[in-house]
């Protein structure tokens, strides 16, 4: 069963509700134009939706195209999450070249931060020592050493989580710009 | 989809035909990347009557794309001399 013009440009419209009104409609126009030169060319309406393939995919990628977008406006967490999502969406090839590096990244990231926190707060933990009547003066001068370098490495962490995020992003987009798909076969 | 308007614009059908002729991709699938490059400052747009049917959307390669598109070629043509040399190193073993 073949979608005609009509099905086709309603399901694809109603993916892309969360794009504005008018990037909506430029879409819708390109495929509307899409279809005018199929049937100017003798082709019917349903071979034209079968050539274009399912609304659902090509939803896919403008949406991923569009978290892109919203990431570059503002660098939050979940804005990040999403954008990676839908790329990593589009196809199984994605999941590997996508997901594979995002992970060592985020491993990286995360367990630098944890690092430092942990150097950070190392004083609180001669503190509780003093409590327990164990203390003792070369800790709190060590403690105190790992603090410092904790306030130092995340100082680094915060220029390194940056830039990660930004070269990571720029890497999503170049992703995208490229045709998936085999060479065909004469 | 860079190499094809480096010689002259063209319009939305006409480059997905091209391209669909060549790749196994789904044709609906070029729109997204004809806007992910026109929003990436590498094509442009306008729109012109035809003689038959409605108005058509042109692409167009801007300096910044053909310059990127320079790019690209250099390094697909280092990249396949790379593997030439390779082929033809073990086939002449």
């Amino acid at each position: 069963m073949q979608m005609n013009k009509e099905q086709f440009l309603k399901q694809l419209e109603a993916f892309l509700k969360r794009l504005s009104l008018e990037e909506r409609q430029d879409i819708l126009q390109d495929y509307k134009e899409y279809y005018a030169m199929g049937i100017e060319k003798g082709k019917s309406e349903q071979e034209i939706s079968a050539s274009l393939g399912h609304p659902k995919q090509i939803a896919k990628e403008l949406l991923a195209s569009y978290h892109l977008d919203m990431v570059e406006q503002t660098t939050s967490s979940g804005n990040i999450l999403r954008a990676v999502w839908a790329v990593i969406g589009l196809g199984f090839f994605n999941i590997l070249i996508v997901l594979g590096p995002f992970c060592a990244l985020a491993g990286v990231v995360i367990s630098g931060w944890l690092a430092s926190v942990a150097f950070i707060l190392s004083p609180l933990g001669v503190l509780i020592n003093l409590f327990l009547g164990q203390f003792r003066m070369s800790d709190m001068f060590f403690s105190l050493g790992l603090c410092g370098i904790g306030i130092f490495i995340a100082m680094g962490m915060l220029v390194a989580t940056k830039s990660l995020t930004k070269g990571f992003i720029r890497y999503l987009k170049f992703n995208i710009t490229f045709v998936k798909g085999g060479v065909k076969h004469e | 989809m860079l190499v094809l308007l480096d010689k002259q614009d063209r319009y939305g059908y006409e480059l997905v035909q091209k391209i669909s002729d060549q790749i196994e991709i789904s044709e609906g699938s070029v729109y997204p990347l004809l806007r992910r490059l026109t929003k990436e400052e590498y094509f442009t747009t306008y729109l012109q009557e035809s003689s038959e049917g409605p108005p058509r959307k042109y692409y167009k390669l801007t300096d910044k794309g053909r310059e990127y598109l320079h790019e690209l070629l250099t390094e697909w043509n280092e990249f396949s001399n790379g593997v030439n040399q390779l082929i033809e190193e073990g086939v002449c073993k």
